[in-house]
């Protein structure tokens, strides 16, 4: 009987196969369809140019990512991405050198984060949507009051060259972005950190019972999910030259989609920094291609709600082929 | 309304049974978890059924109330046989199970959960409340069980035993003329439950028929006109309790012939003592809890449901927090360590096996590796870096040592059958730095060949010097695996027995305080 259940049912192996190659396979099947509809699509321009449209949604999706794989979720990046944006024009046009001010907004960033962290572990609240959703509408006030409700600009010029620039031909801001996965692939696999929050998102109790210090993780991942709203929020600053104080309105929905549609489960323990980047780039690439094909904005919302909704439901239905087996 | 049909028909009652059960079998798989039960029931008679963890209490209660239905057999109901498809059809008969922990809406109303799901209305379609009818049928039926409650107090505010009041009168108020109280005082004062005990007499009084589950048996002798004992599914005997004496009623809920010895069972040398748990206690759950287990000695851990094993065991590991006492493990290098929380528990060797692998044991999502290796064990860590080969070292190794069957170390858990997802929640623990295993009900769910196993693997771990303190409901299994046997009764240590002493009868005695 042990020897029957030690082999894997075929559906099993296939959920799980699904999972790992579904969102490439998306990708590569998105990217023929667009190359066939639009001869404009397969140019150098074009792909450099959706990579760096894609590289803030990329960044924020991977803060995300990590509350995710924890079972949780950060509502509040985007507002942390407009706090922080008005911190760092109001620092730089201060006079602090660039470098620095670049360091304090991620750092600034990661303090608003771990604040949620903290809300959800030490007030007790009883889901993080509750705190982040809170510490949303807080951080947009903040920027907005700080700035005045009007947008900072006269930014640096090297700071803007730099970070809105390119090096051998490919834009900073996918470098920045590039970096940052090499470096949250890393975390999320090869540290006690990463795999601790696998495991508080599969199951928070075994966890616990293992000696998991579950508080202080989730409140490393919300200060992460935060740090990364402050990195998106620099490499913003560089593009628009001003500190907008509603900058990443809405920031939030498409890092959500990135996740989700790059294979990682709401349900928690799972998801990967490589899925989530190709999701990143399934919403870039989507977004690009039904501008090249003159799709209305109206409609592209309409097509990218229901790439969530179906990559929720794939979620769902894997979820439901682990339990029945 | 039908709340006083049941006192109505009192007078006029017929003297054959209310709920005659005939021939009643029921199976979970391949485990039979009733055999051909038959019992029947009266008007205003207080019938207590008894029986071990897991002789079928339960089940025969879930089929009486609908909840379950039977896989052969027959219910008769004042003479008429009846199918009792879902729990609905046996209220509208007249049958209402009160359970354990009531199941009542906290936010509402006494008197709207009295009459949840039978709300008076007025206004046709619009279907508005009729309050005042409401609160008035909410005080009659708590009259009828001596509550006095106003009724627009919210539940959530009561105490269990007035929620079991509110839940008894909810009963009365849909017409029940059978009542299953399934271990009713488990969480009362002495006062709440001699309180209880008079409305369940007046309610006799008035011939409502009570089934009562318990295996307390002074309980059952202050209530109970008549007991039948269940084992193993079987009905073992039904008698009038006035002339059942106490042994008797004990051995036929423990049964002979449990107390042999398992002829694997072998003598093992007792080291030093390992873990010493002093005045352990935990408010309102545990109290003074002390005991020494030393390396090489199984310690066994009885007691009836609630009686506070998996507490004691989760309060030794520091997963729950003790008010007061002590907890020391003498580790690896001779130094004895005190344990204050989790993380000291398992720095100084100490592992918890869980009672329920799926909620508290595995991460479902995560590979076997991982799961075995969630505890990061020494040397596998370098600066917050894992070091997936040692990692993988360490759970092959477990994978060896227990014999687990997985595909690959990567196979996700949730493929693995119920006795190896066990082994891998055991193989955190056996690594060279373990000292003392705590286990929770280390087989249930298992099936017997996996049980064997790990019966096996326990005493190979205890012979390398392990100390272990194994809690488990089954007789069997605390009989064959422990060199002696440590008995818990609502929380608190009811009495130890060495090995040559420790037979069925004798620890069940200790566990419900009978002598």
């Amino acid at each position: 009987m042990s020897e029957a259940a030690a082999v894997p049912a075929p559906a099993v192996a296939r959920a799980t196969w699904w999972q790992r190659v579904g969102p490439l396979l998306g990708l590569a099947l998105l990217c023929v369809v667009l190359a066939v509809a639009s001869p404009h699509f397969l140019t150098l321009d074009n792909l450099l140019n959706v990579l760096r449209q894609s590289a803030i949604n990329a960044v924020l999706a991977l803060g995300q990512l990590v509350v995710i794989v924890t079972a949780g979720i950060d509502l509040s990046i985007g507002s942390i991405m407009g706090l922080t944006i008005v911190l760092l024009a109001l620092m730089m046009r201060g006079g602090t050198p660039s470098l620095l001010a670049c360091a304090l907004t991620v750092l600034a960033g990661a303090a608003v984060g771990l604040l949620n962290g903290l809300l959800l572990t030490r007030l007790k609240l009883p889901h993080p949507f509750i705190s982040t959703l809170g510490t949303m509408n807080v951080a947009r006030g903040a920027a907005l009051l700080l700035a005045a409700g009007v947008p900072i600009s006269g930014l640096p010029a090297g700071f803007r060259a730099v970070v809105a620039g390119a090096a051998f031909g490919i834009p900073s801001p996918v470098i920045v972005a590039g970096g940052l996965y090499v470096v949250g692939h890393l975390f999320l696999t090869r540290t006690v950190w990463g795999r601790d929050l696998y495991a508080i998102g599969g199951n928070r109790e075994a966890a616990r019972l293992c000696g998991i210090p579950v508080d202080r993780r989730l409140n490393l991942a919300y200060a992460l999910s935060g740090g990364t709203a402050g990195l998106a929020a620099v490499v913003m600053a560089a593009r628009m030259n001003s500190g907008f104080p509603l900058a990443g309105s809405g920031a939030e929905l498409d890092a959500i989609a990135a996740v989700i549609v790059g294979g990682a489960s709401f349900f928690g323990g799972v998801g990967t920094a490589g899925g989530t980047l190709i999701g990143a780039l399934i919403i870039g690439f989507l977004r690009n291609g039904l501008n090249l094909l003159d799709v209305s904005a109206y409609w592209q919302m309409i097509v990218i709600g229901a790439v969530i909704v179906a990559a929720v439901c794939i979620d769902v239905l894997r979820q439901r082929v682990g339990r029945d087996s | 309304m039908a709340l006083y049909s049941a006192s109505n028909r009192m007078t006029t009652q017929a003297a054959g049974p209310l709920l005659e059960v005939r021939g009643i079998s029921k199976r979970f798989g391949a485990q039979a978890a009733l055999r051909d039960v038959s019992l029947a029931l009266a008007a205003g008679e207080v019938h207590a059924v008894a029986g071990e963890n897991g002789a079928g209490k339960s089940t025969l209660m879930a089929i009486l109330s609908g909840a379950l239905r039977p896989d052969a057999g027959e219910l008769r109901w004042e003479g008429r046989p009846v199918a009792l498809g879902d729990v609905r059809a046996a209220q509208a008969l007249g049958i209402s199970m009160v359970h354990q922990e009531p199941q009542l809406v906290a936010s509402l109303s006494v008197a709207e959960n009295v009459g949840l799901g039978r709300l008076p209305a007025r206004l046709g379609p619009l279907q508005v409340v009729d309050r005042g009818l409401l609160l008035d049928q909410a005080r009659r039926a708590l009259t009828l069980v001596r509550a006095d409650l106003p009724p627009e107090r919210r539940v959530g505010t009561l105490g269990v035993a007035e929620r079991q009041l509110v839940a008894i009168a909810r009963a009365l108020h849909f017409g029940a003329r059978l009542i299953i109280l399934d271990e009713p005082t488990s969480s009362l004062s002495p006062a709440e439950t001699e309180s209880l005990f008079e409305t369940l007499r007046a309610l006799r009084g008035r011939g409502t028929a009570i089934v009562y589950i318990s295996h307390r048996l002074e309980e059952l002798r202050a209530l109970a006109d008549r007991v039948t004992v269940l084992r193993d599914g079987g009905v073992v005997t039904t008698a009038p309790l006035a002339e059942t004496s106490n042994d008797a009623l004990i051995l036929a809920m423990s049964g002979r012939e449990l107390a042999t010895v398992d002829a694997a069972r072998d003598e093992r040398p007792a080291g030093d003592v390992v873990l010493e748990v002093r005045g352990l206690g935990r408010r309102g759950r545990l109290h003074e809890v002390s005991l020494d287990v030393r390396a090489g000695e199984i310690v066994g851990l009885a007691g009836l449901v609630g009686a506070g094993r998996s507490r004691a065991l989760r309060t030794v590991f520091g997963a729950d927090r003790a008010d007061e006492g002590s907890v020391r493990v003498r580790t690896a290098d001779r130094g004895w360590r005190s344990i204050g929380t989790l993380r000291d528990a398992i720095a100084a060797g100490v592992g918890l096996v869980p009672e329920d692998r799926r909620a508290l044991g595995l991460v479902g999502t995560a590979s076997v590796a991982d799961n075995i290796g969630l505890v990061t064990p020494p040397g596998t860590r370098r600066f917050g870096l894992l070091r997936r080969g040692r990692l993988r070292e360490f759970a092959r190794r477990a994978v060896e040592t227990l014999r687990i069957k997985t595909r690959s170390l990567d196979a996700p858990v949730w493929t693995l059958s119920g006795g190896n997802q066990q082994k891998c929640v055991l193989g955190r623990w056996v690594g060279p730095e373990a000292r003392v295993l705590l286990l929770d009900e280390p087989t249930r769910g298992v099936d017997v060949g996996a049980k064997a196993e790990i019966h096996r693997h326990l005493r190979e771990l205890a012979r390398r010097g392990l100390a272990i303190l194994v809690a488990s409901s089954e007789m069997p299994e605390l009989l064959a695996l422990s060199d002696r046997i440590v008995v818990m009764r609502q929380g608190r240590l009811a009495g130890e027995l060495a090995r040559e002493r420790a037979t069925a009868p004798e620890v069940l005695r200790l566990a419900t305080g009978t002598r």
